[in-house]
């Protein structure tokens, strides 16, 4: 399930007051994701749980749970 | 320098086939997965499969002139499939795997709209597309005939020898001047001009283009760029396998996800060559953890060519700047001034030489003249992309198409030996922008010491990371939306200096009041923007009435869109 706080990141970065992010939810259907915001999504991820991710893991995230789980383990919870 | 004589082989079909019997074991195309070992293409061995997959479309009946119009993802098997297709005279045309933003209705409209305009006869694509492609064979008026699977065909049986002599034969029998190629200028689906090339307007550019690049047998390309970009399908592919080098081939998808892949793959390969849109140049500048950058070096790189979108000195300055210690030289900077219409390149500027920059009064430039800035001007800092390859000549001219001397900013016109036969069952179009041989290009620009600066667009097009968009299709679907006012709307580019390219705004009347209505309003406008798989960064809303119509009684994007940067009126709404 998604942490109210990642979710809060993510909003914060497409400037949406409110959207229904569930595990399954991908970018694509995301208003403003776009690749282009992709790389900020994942900046501003990144500075706000003060973790690092590897291209690799990256390139493995198919949806919000997936970013979800990468950030929960980096996170050791 | 590697002598490139088109005497010697005069269609792509004989130069790839000279080049795999001249080093049938160098790299051609190396397919680049991220975390896989990348698959080798040689010369020889893709030549091979080439021809298999010839025989494929030759026993389908596809006749030589007829486009077939490829739909894929990074796949291995792309390459060969396309050479294949060129060898049986075929026209291969390659066209973009629609995002899963982009709504299957819109999508079918688009490929349907293109499929009209271009003659597409036949499209090869992977199963998952069937159901959204097959129901356009049966539409009244299209012209699609068939569908096809290549990456399920049977590439293991050998050819017969009787038929791989007969489309040896008919590879043998195509002239220079025939056509090679069908690319789309870029822009989206349904407005895109199908621009054909011949096997001469190719052969010709790369004669031209890798003088101007003083390409060697030691080059290899890297690229991300999409196959249906003309920066992509000639600069990164058709031109390396024309001459005979290595091209890294990097899945688009995989790189927006994680950009350091090129890098590593630069450090990996020893590559010396690449072309970036200028977005890019901000994403590796400001955009990669320093963390990830451990063991990169860009002391291979020899080139990176900044085009397709207008450049930018501070996106140069910003990776020159943080990939000195990697070994980038900032002399590697350089700049190109291209289209489709003619092939590719223009002009370039020199590999080894700092890139011409002017530095020049903002005001005076948007009023058409070139001053140098003086100690009070706004300044604007122009870069220029470069000076004429051969075979190429421009004028800047003024709105009557009369040439006007330096120091004026006018339209771009081109003409060059690499140039489009016209755009393809698209004579009025043709007609429009090309007069006695010279293509006006619909950019605007200036001439400084032989130097060519391109700084805007006579059209509205909005270049978002290097893809054009038309707001024309914008406004179509935030017309539609509830709570705007039908015909009451533009779309226009806004500068976005931190990622280095244009964002799309829009601007709606609405008669929505309060914030709740109006939060609404936005979601349903970003939400339309998706549909055509387009991104509306900004939205502005206005109430009714507020919109400068032009002449034409429609709402003008440019007083409209000075109007909102020039005073901040309390009666919009934006967010």
């Amino acid at each position: 399930m998604i942490s109210t706080e990642l979710k809060k990141v993510i909003l914060k970065q497409l400037n949406l007051d409110d959207f229904d992010l569930q595990d399954e939810t991908t970018a694509p259907q995301v208003p403003g994701w776009d690749s282009l915001n992709h790389i900020n999504i994942i900046l501003a991820v990144e500075e706000h749980f003060k973790v690092k991710f590897k291209s690799y893991e990256l390139l493995r995230l198919k949806c919000v749970g997936d970013l979800q789980k990468l950030v929960d383990s980096k996170l050791g919870r | 320098m590697n002598n490139f004589e088109i005497g010697e082989a005069n269609t792509l079909w004989k130069r790839w086939s000279l080049n795999a019997k001249k080093n049938p074991d160098r790299d051609a195309i190396i397919h680049w997965v991220a975390g896989e070992e990348p698959l080798r293409w040689s010369f020889s061995r893709l030549l091979e499969s080439a021809k298999i997959f010839s025989a494929h479309i030759r026993a389908l009946d596809i006749k030589p002139g007829e486009v077939c119009a490829i739909i894929m993802r990074h796949n291995a098997m792309f390459y060969p499939l396309y050479l294949g297709i060129s060898r049986t005279a075929a026209l291969p045309a390659v066209l973009a795997y629609p995002n899963p933003r982009l709504h299957p209705d819109k999508f079918r409209q688009g490929l349907e709209g293109m499929s009209q305009r271009s003659g597409l006869d036949y499209i090869l694509t992977e199963r998952e597309l069937e159901p959204l492609i097959s129901p356009l064979i049966e539409k009244p008026g299209s012209t699609i005939k068939a569908v096809y699977f290549p990456l399920e065909w049977n590439l293991n049986e050998s050819i017969d020898p009787k038929i791989d002599n007969e489309i040896e034969n008919i590879a043998n029998s195509v002239n220079e001047t025939d056509p090679f190629l069908l690319q789309h200028s870029s822009g989206t689906t349904g407005l895109q001009k199908p621009v054909v090339l011949s096997h001469r307007a190719v052969l010709n550019h790369v004669v031209h283009y890798c003088k101007a690049l003083r390409l060697s047998e030691n080059d290899k390309v890297v690229s991300w760029l999409p196959l249906y970009h003309d920066m992509g399908l000639i600069g990164a592919y058709q031109i390396p396998l024309a001459f005979g080098i290595p091209s890294i081939q990097i899945d688009p998808f995989q790189w927006v996800l994680a950009p350091v892949i090129q890098l590593e793959t630069i450090s990996k390969e020893k590559a010396t060559l690449l072309w970036l849109p200028n977005f890019a140049y901000n994403i590796y500048a400001e955009k990669i953890n320093e963390e990830e950058l451990e063991g990169i070096s860009l002391e291979s790189v020899r080139m990176i060519i900044n085009a397709s979108e207008p450049v930018r000195h501070d996106s140069h300055e910003k990776f020159a700047n943080r990939y000195k210690k990697y070994g980038f030289n900032p002399l590697a900077l350089t700049a190109m001034y291209g289209m489709a219409e003619t092939t590719l390149a223009v002009s370039q500027t020199t590999a080894g030489e700092k890139i011409p920059e002017v530095i020049v009064d903002r005001n005076k430039l948007q009023n058409g003249v070139v001053e140098f800035a003086k100690s009070n001007s706004i300044t604007r800092v122009c870069v220029s992309s470069g000076k004429l390859i051969d075979g190429c000549d421009a004028r800047i001219v003024d709105d009557k198409r009369n040439d006007l001397p330096d120091g004026f900013v006018g339209e771009v016109a081109v003409k060059s030996v690499s140039m489009f036969d016209g755009y393809r069952n698209y004579p009025e179009k043709t007609a429009e922008v090309v007069e006695n041989c010279w293509y006006f290009t619909g950019d605007y620009g200036f001439r400084y010491q032989n130097e060519f600066f391109i700084i805007g667009r006579k059209k509205d097009i909005i270049i978002v990371a290097g893809k054009n968009i038309y707001p024309e299709d914008i406004e179509d679907v935030v017309n539609q939306v509830e709570g705007v006012i039908p015909g009451r709307v533009i779309a226009f580019g806004e500068e976005d200096e931190t990622m280095g390219t244009e964002q799309v705004a829009v601007v709606a009347e609405t008669k929505a009041d309060d914030e709740q209505s109006k939060n609404q309003v936005r979601m349903a406008i970003l939400k339309a923007g998706m549909t055509i798989d387009v991104n509306i960064h900004k939205v502005y809303l206005v109430p009714p009435r507020w919109l400068i119509k032009s002449s034409s009684g429609k709402p003008s994007r440019k007083a409209n869109k000075e109007k909102l940067i020039s005073a901040t009126d309390p009666q919009v709404w934006s967010r």
